[in-house]
């Protein structure tokens, strides 16, 4: 790194070479104001927010395309860089409807906040004002307003460079120019929906999320997506205990800004629907709902009698869980006998930019806890069906309802002896159980995903479990006889007994996660 | 006053290689190919003097010398034909009747920096001039001018014509570089500049018309007969393109430095009609206006042109006699800067047709107290802020016609209606 000593307001700031002012300012700390500018795209240098004042240079310059060199004076709060900021903030303004009533920008809108910072005067024009196309359809998940689009051409800089899909462009000139797709194309990539994450305004919006919660209720909790196993950092945000989106948050070791759309909508199926809120056991006339006592026990020695059992966790179980898991069914198996739930797809070249071919986020994780192996799930599956076990314990897998073996997996579950599932929903599968544990889904969970190359990040509870169900470490805990407070403690005790994880202290994995060892990915 | 540019203006078949040759045509570039070194010619075009003819006018020699020898890139000259500022018409007649000029000062620039392809951009409406071009280019590649080892000399240079599609903008040289790319004509943040990253990100550089005819003649006559003529920094000559309201319009040649009443008075026959004179935009319609009373003394040249408070620009000079509503000129103006603004950048795509509305209410009696400072406000958030020179060239002309008219702008707006017409 070559150091560059610049000033910003007075204040020295060391960068080094080749960063520009604005994201030496970033780094320190400063905010300079900007629309087009975006740390993953490519400079446009369009919306002149970030006009900056430099010493020795007579007019002002953009501050996103300006690079830092030694000794060069920035000022950013000058009464020149005031007004062209405040001019910039009334040009944007004039065709714009103002309608941020109505607009699910509003609260996270750029406009408002600047407007806040920087303008907060009464509108000077009083013109008519140029109208625009409204709600049009992008995409499957994107919807367009052009009145409220300030033609930073994030999205369109971002489809170029990053998904490399071209379906936006800017047609039209003057103050009728305005985002369009190109003709025959829609926005339905794997990734469209991070046009509506980096638009600044209103312009497009999320179909799935539109008017659903004004963004000022939501509770955000940082989490990790469990579409698959990249682990793509979110937050999920939720009203009145549902989960209303996920955004993605940014972790340049991960996902750096983004997230697919099979991702950011995983949460509908995994989290909406009628939920198991009680133990039941099959009796003559079919399930009924017992305590958690009668209904433990009956596990415990359905498993003891009815060796040797399968034994299926999902991908979607936290690290803690898949301990606590291995060490319950190594009792009950026999080799073979024990797996995560992993299994692989192909994945188009878009696609390819963020998603792991799979959809069990922790099935890393998992197998490090000693659930599973390299052989994977598909030898397992195949014995079942093949009749080769006499009980099995299934946790939250609907493997009645996969598209090629379900209808034979379905067949040969309701021959065993003994069956066992943990699940949120009464799925068909668990339809067919002696014994169905209610448990809970991955917003409601505390605890560590690994994904596929080695990284331990954490889930957070964003959701409150509904009463009746408990979490699927506790259940775990129960049937080995042992007591925890909560996930963290497990993980203590993980840690010390796998070398993989011995460097790592739960309280500091933080937001952001940690790297297993080279060694150990 | 020697003519230089103008000077096959009217041999007959001009236009032809044969005219062209039959009045000393591409005699210079086989001056240059046999004598010259492309540092020599460098050299030789810097001691000349010669500013660039579209508006700008930086040095055409040191312009050259920018461009990086090293680049392994290949380097490009783009001929800049897509005159398109209102007022002005001086590349269109030289591409019309002069065409192997254009061509030969082109293959000399390309020369210049070593380019083995290079363009010409011709605005799309031009479009009698595209074919008198092609036919020139096609006449030169002919007659061994253009393509593999050009007279023997083993230099080898493609010259391709291009034909806009009708925008102002594409006239701004990063937006003709985007348009000749295949793009929308946007211009291109700076840096990094076209000298080093232009055309498909290589080495480029970019000339009027007018810059590159007058090579042949600086090449054979010599740099310091160039030099010889015009003022200390303002070398050469000049071609005014004459609009308005004078008894005699037209394209004009001008040694740099001649005084402008004479020019309008004498060369151009003086007013139309017995009217009265009231205002002269001298550089094309994107620069500052002056009024009658401010010509006294000025002479054709950047540097006085610049003492005046305006600029030299293309030479678009457009004259405007007391029957002018000054309003309805400055709204005029103001509409085409509107349509024309490319839309890319926020002050620019916005504050354009906000003026346009304010001019277009002020002349048609709605206008209110405080419409004037708003668009003085509004063209002063423009200027200076924007990606390229358009929001200047925009935002310039409205200001000064109010600054400059005010009693007038005044009047419409206490009268409620056009108080000229």
């Amino acid at each position: 790194m070559d150091p560059v000593k610049i000033t910003i307001d007075g204040r020295e700031i060391v960068t080094e070479k080749g960063k520009t002012v604005i994201q030496a300012a970033e780094d320190a700390g400063i905010d300079i104001p900007h629309y087009c500018y975006h740390p993953k795209l490519t400079i446009a240098g369009n919306c002149r927010m970030c006009l900056v004042e430099i010493e020795k240079m007579p007019k002002l310059q953009i501050a996103c395309n300006t690079l830092a060199t030694e000794g060069m004076a920035v000022k950013t709060q000058s009464p020149k860089v005031l007004e062209a900021r405040r001019a910039v903030m009334e040009f944007l303004l004039i065709n714009h409807p103002v309608d941020c009533p109505i607009c699910d920008q509003a609260g996270e809108c750029w406009l408002q906040d600047y407007y806040m910072e920087h303008d907060l005067a009464a509108s000077r024009f009083e013109e008519r004002k140029e109208h625009e196309r409204k709600r049009e359809i992008f995409g499957p998940y994107v919807v367009f307003d052009g009145e409220r689009c300030i033609k930073c051409t994030r999205c369109v800089r971002f489809l170029q460079e990053v998904t490399r899909t071209d379906e936006l462009t800017v047609v039209n000139r003057s103050d009728h120019a305005t985002i369009a797709l190109f003709p025959e194309k829609t926005l339905d990539n794997p990734l469209s929906v991070n046009v509506v994450d980096i638009c600044p305004v209103g312009a497009l919006t999320d179909r799935d999320f539109r008017f659903k919660v004004r963004v000022w209720y939501l509770k955000k909790t940082p989490s990790i997506c469990p579409g698959c196993s990249t682990g793509c950092n979110i937050s999920v945000e939720t009203y009145q205990n549902r989960i209303a989106r996920f955004k993605p948050r940014v972790n340049e070791a991960v996902n750096s800004h983004w997230l697919c759309d099979e991702g950011r909508y995983s949460f509908h199926g995994l989290t909406e629907g009628e939920r198991l809120t009680s133990p039941m056991i099959r009796q003559e006339g079919g399930l009924v709902a017992v305590d958690w006592d009668t209904a433990l026990r009956a596990v415990a020695t359905g498993l003891a009698a009815n060796a040797p059992a399968a034994a299926i966790l999902s991908g979607r179980n936290t690290n803690e869980e898949a301990f606590l898991y291995s060490r319950l069914m190594k009792q009950f198996v026999s080799d073979g006998g024990l797996e995560v739930f992993y299994r692989e797809r192909e994945l188009t070249e878009v696609e390819k930019i963020l998603k792991s071919p799979d959809r069990s986020p922790n099935f890393r994780g998992a197998r490090h806890m000693g659930v599973g192996s390299e052989a994977g799930v598909e030898p397992l599956l195949k014995n079942i069906i093949d009749g080769k076990f006499r009980s099995a314990y299934v946790v939250g897998e609907d493997l009645a309802s996969l598209s090629d073996l379900g209808d034979r997996l379905k067949s040969a579950l309701g021959k065993l002896s003994f069956l066992v599932v943990q699940d949120t929903r009464m799925t068909p599968t668990a339809a067919l159980a002696h014994v169905v544990l209610p448990s809970t889904n991955f917003a409601e969970k505390e605890g560590t995903y690994t994904n596929r190359r080695g990284r331990v990040q954490k889930l957070n509870p964003a959701l409150v479990a509904p009463a009746g169900a408990l979490q699927d470490w506790e259940i775990f805990a129960r049937l080995l006889g042992e007591s925890y407070d909560r996930p963290a403690d497990i993980f203590a005790v993980l840690s010390r007994q796998l070398p993989a994880y011995a460097g790592l202290d739960y309280e500091k994995i933080g937001a952001l996660g940690a790297d297993l060892e080279a060694q150990h990915q | 006053m020697e003519k230089i540019l103008l000077r096959n203006i009217d041999a007959p078949d001009s236009q032809t290689l044969e005219g062209y040759r039959a009045c000393g045509g591409y005699r210079a570039l086989e001056k240059v190919l046999r004598e010259m070194t492309p540092e020599k010619l460098i050299d030789e075009v810097k001691a000349s003097g010669l500013r660039g003819r579209g508006g700008a006018g930086f040095p055409t020699g040191m312009k050259w010398s920018f461009v990086p020898k090293d680049n392994p890139k290949p380097k490009y000259v783009v001929c800049n034909a897509d005159e398109s500022e209102p007022g002005t018409f001086k590349d269109r007649l030289l591409i019309e009747k002069d065409p192997h000029a254009i061509v030969e000062g082109t293959i000399i620039a390309a020369y210049a920096i070593r380019s083995h392809t290079s363009f010409i951009y011709i605005r799309g409406e031009m479009f009698y001039g595209a074919q008198v071009l092609q036919r020139a280019l096609d006449e030169a590649a002919g007659a061994g001018y253009l393509g593999k080892n050009v007279l023997g000399s083993g230099y080898d240079i493609d010259l391709i014509l291009h034909r806009g599609a009708g925008a102002y903008i594409c006239g701004e040289e990063t937006g003709l570089l985007s348009s000749l790319e295949g793009g929308k004509g946007w211009p291109k943040i700076k840096p990094p500049f076209p000298a080093t990253h232009g055309l498909f990100g290589c080495p480029t550089v970019v000339n009027n018309v007018e810059t590159l005819a007058a090579l042949p003649w600086i090449i054979t006559e010599g740099a310091a007969r160039y030099a010889a003529i015009g003022t200390e920094k303002s070398k050469g000559t000049k071609l005014f393109c004459v609009s308005g309201h004078v008894k005699k319009p037209g394209v004009y040649e001008v040694d740099m430095g001649y005084p402008f009443k004479k020019f309008l008075e004498e060369d151009c026959g003086g007013m139309a009609n017995g009217r009265k004179l009231k205002g002269v935009i001298p550089g094309g319609a994107s620069m500052p206006v002056l009024r009658a009373d401010e010509l006294d003394g000025i002479t054709m040249d950047y540097e006085s042109f610049q003492a005046a408070g305006t600029l030299l620009g293309s030479g678009g000079v457009i004259v405007m006699d007391e029957s002018t509503c000054m309003v309805r000129a400055a709204w005029n103006l103001s509409r085409f800067f509107a349509h024309e603004s490319c839309g890319q950048c926020s002050p620019c795509r916005e504050g354009c047709h906000w003026i346009e509305k304010i001019l277009n209410r002020v002349e048609h009696g709605a206008g209110k107290p405080g419409d004037l400072e708003k668009i003085l406000s509004v063209s002063g958030n423009i200027g200076g802020n924007t990606i390229c020179p358009f929001g200047d060239a925009a935002s310039w002309p409205p200001a000064a016609f109010i600054k400059k008219y005010r009693g007038e702008f005044d009047e419409h707006i206490a009268a409620g209606k056009c108080t000229i017409h």
